[in-house]
């Protein structure tokens, strides 16, 4: 089995918004409607009364968790909604009658009418990209090298970010830009099992990762 | 989240033709109101009609019903199979009203058939609400609140028929009693899970969303504050009084003045509970957050 997810650094998530912008031109996003967005988290104090300059803040990146047992996929009444053998959960358009039962369904709010279409829509976690082996454009766009895609079957050590490209050696074309990477494992400072968070869940098992050291993780699991 | 009216009027008319056919499945137990069960009926399976109606300008692509609907775990799916069940005894419920001689008496079986597919239709259509995303909806309060509302609206509303037919039924009277009463209390208990639901909302604390720099900070105390907040007017008159209160008088002094004054009384008590219920899923849209509302 494949369940293909993104782990977040946020200790390295600088809030540059690069990948709501890289999702937007690469997927063609409506204005006014977003697939990933970053929120800010705080500031807020350290210890229970503390005031500045004793707070803390993260960036929050928020999109479709591709979850475990996704609550739109069990409302969806046509099945437009499903999960793909690959674990990520994608809509059918030409399935999908607009009820908008799967957007009420969903715990984050990261659905949509696409008003154009009359159609839900969401992060589709760039399937166009993942199934020839590419990154999702807001992993390849990170501007602070938080974001990591892979397997979550083969740990999350394993996800994947892009990596320098030396260009004044060997071979400078796009595909080696594309296939240069490092690991989150090689990449990001340690972290424990304690470090590991999820968005708040309700039933629905989301499959994506945060990791955050050294803060309080705010909104509960 | 935003009212979706073609879903309030689905729902709202949808219980209300369970409570009238349930209503006059008792009365056809007790072999009383023969001369109401036809024109209950057409009123039963007419609300139903403009129900479906209504509820096909919700959805977005309606002409694609038939591209694959049918996923069992859809509380939409589980609704539609309820329907046909329910058209499916309605078609023979009129067979037999048709076949009997006095053109008002089904068999027993049938009348209980009745009041069972009108309790399952009102159930299955309030547990696809049910969902974990959204606290507020995510209580059995919700299903008892639609079924009992719905039921009193119709138990009020064959009464009415009844007494402009000029017959009188002991056990729709009680029925109407019953009914009214357990509504009133569902609508208040439901307003009290809302008032309570506060704390199943996730807390971030401050917060900010660079795509809308305008918003407030999210504050689930005082979006559910449904007591005081900005949606007290419409809680304590649209739920409270008008809602569950007034059909449960008009009820009552139904009840005690007997006759024809069910013709009036039931039909303002029905017309009541229909409002109410109407202003209770206005509520309930208005409520329908997310447990992560911050995206």
């Amino acid at each position: 089995m494949t369940h293909y997810a993104i782990a977040t650094d946020l200790n390295r998530c600088v809030g540059c918004l690069a990948c709501s912008v890289a999702c937007k031109a690469l997927n063609g996003v409506p204005v006014g409607n977003f697939w990933n967005k970053t929120l800010r988290i705080g500031p807020n104090p350290i210890n229970e009364g503390d005031v500045f300059p004793n707070v803390e803040m993260y960036f929050l990146t928020v999109q479709c968790q591709h979850c475990e047992n996704p609550a739109c996929v069990q409302v969806c009444p046509t099945e437009a909604s499903h999960v793909l053998e690959d674990g990520t959960v994608q809509i059918d358009k030409s399935k999908c009658i607009g009820c908008q039962f799967c957007a009420m369904a969903c715990p984050y709010g990261v659905r949509y009418l696409n008003e154009e279409e009359r159609v839900v829509e969401k992060c589709t976690l760039c399937e166009q990209r993942i199934s020839q082996g590419e990154l999702p454009a807001c992993v390849a766009q990170c501007g602070g090298r938080a974001r990591f895609f892979g397997d979550l079957d083969k740990g999350v050590d394993s996800f994947e970010a892009p990596w320098v490209v030396d260009v004044t050696e060997g071979d400078p074309s796009y595909e080696k830009g594309q296939q240069t990477r490092i690991t989150l494992k090689e990449c990001v400072q340690e972290y424990t099992e304690a470090d590991i968070h999820h968005l708040p869940n309700a039933g629905n098992d989301p499959a994506f990762v945060y990791v955050l050291r050294n803060r309080t993780w705010q909104g509960g699991e | 989240m935003e009212l979706q009216w073609p879903l309030i009027i689905f729902t709202t008319l949808l219980a209300w033709s369970c409570g009238v056919f349930a209503t006059q499945g008792a009365l056809a137990l007790k072999g009383e109101g023969r001369e109401v069960q036809l024109p209950a009926l057409i009123a039963s399976v007419a609300l139903l009609a403009v129900s479906g109606v209504a509820v096909f300008f919700h959805l977005q692509h309606w002409e694609r019903i038939f591209n694959g609907f049918g996923h069992i775990t859809s509380g939409i799916t589980q609704e539609l199979i309820a329907i046909v069940v329910f058209v499916v005894v309605a078609v023979v419920y009129f067979a037999m009203l048709r076949k009997s001689e006095d053109g008002g008496t089904v068999p027993q079986w049938l009348a209980v058939a009745a009041i069972a597919i009108s309790v399952v239709l009102a159930v299955v259509s309030a547990h696809s609400y049910m969902m974990a995303a959204r606290p507020a909806w995510d209580t059995a309060v919700w299903p008892l609140a639609m079924l009992l509302a719905g039921g009193a609206a119709g138990a009020l509303t064959v009464m009415a028929m009844l007494a402009a037919k000029g017959g009188e039924s002991k056990v729709g009277a009680l029925t109407s009693v019953v009914l009214a009463a357990a509504s009133a209390v569902a609508s208040v208990a439901m307003v009290a899970v809302w008032q309570a639901s506060a704390g199943s909302f996730a807390d971030v604390g401050y917060h900010f969303d660079p795509t809308s720099p305008t918003s407030a900070l999210v504050d689930a105390a005082a979006e559910t504050n449904v007591l005081s907040g900005d949606l007290a007017p419409l809680v304590w008159l649209g739920v409270v009084v008008v809602g569950a209160l007034a059909p449960l008088a008009c009820a009552v002094l139904a009840q005690k003045k007997g006759g024809k004054s069910w013709l009036a009384l039931g039909a303002t008590g029905a017309a009541c509970a229909v409002v109410g219920a109407v202003c209770l899923r206005v509520v309930f849209y208005e409520l329908g957050l997310s447990v992560f509302m911050f995206y």
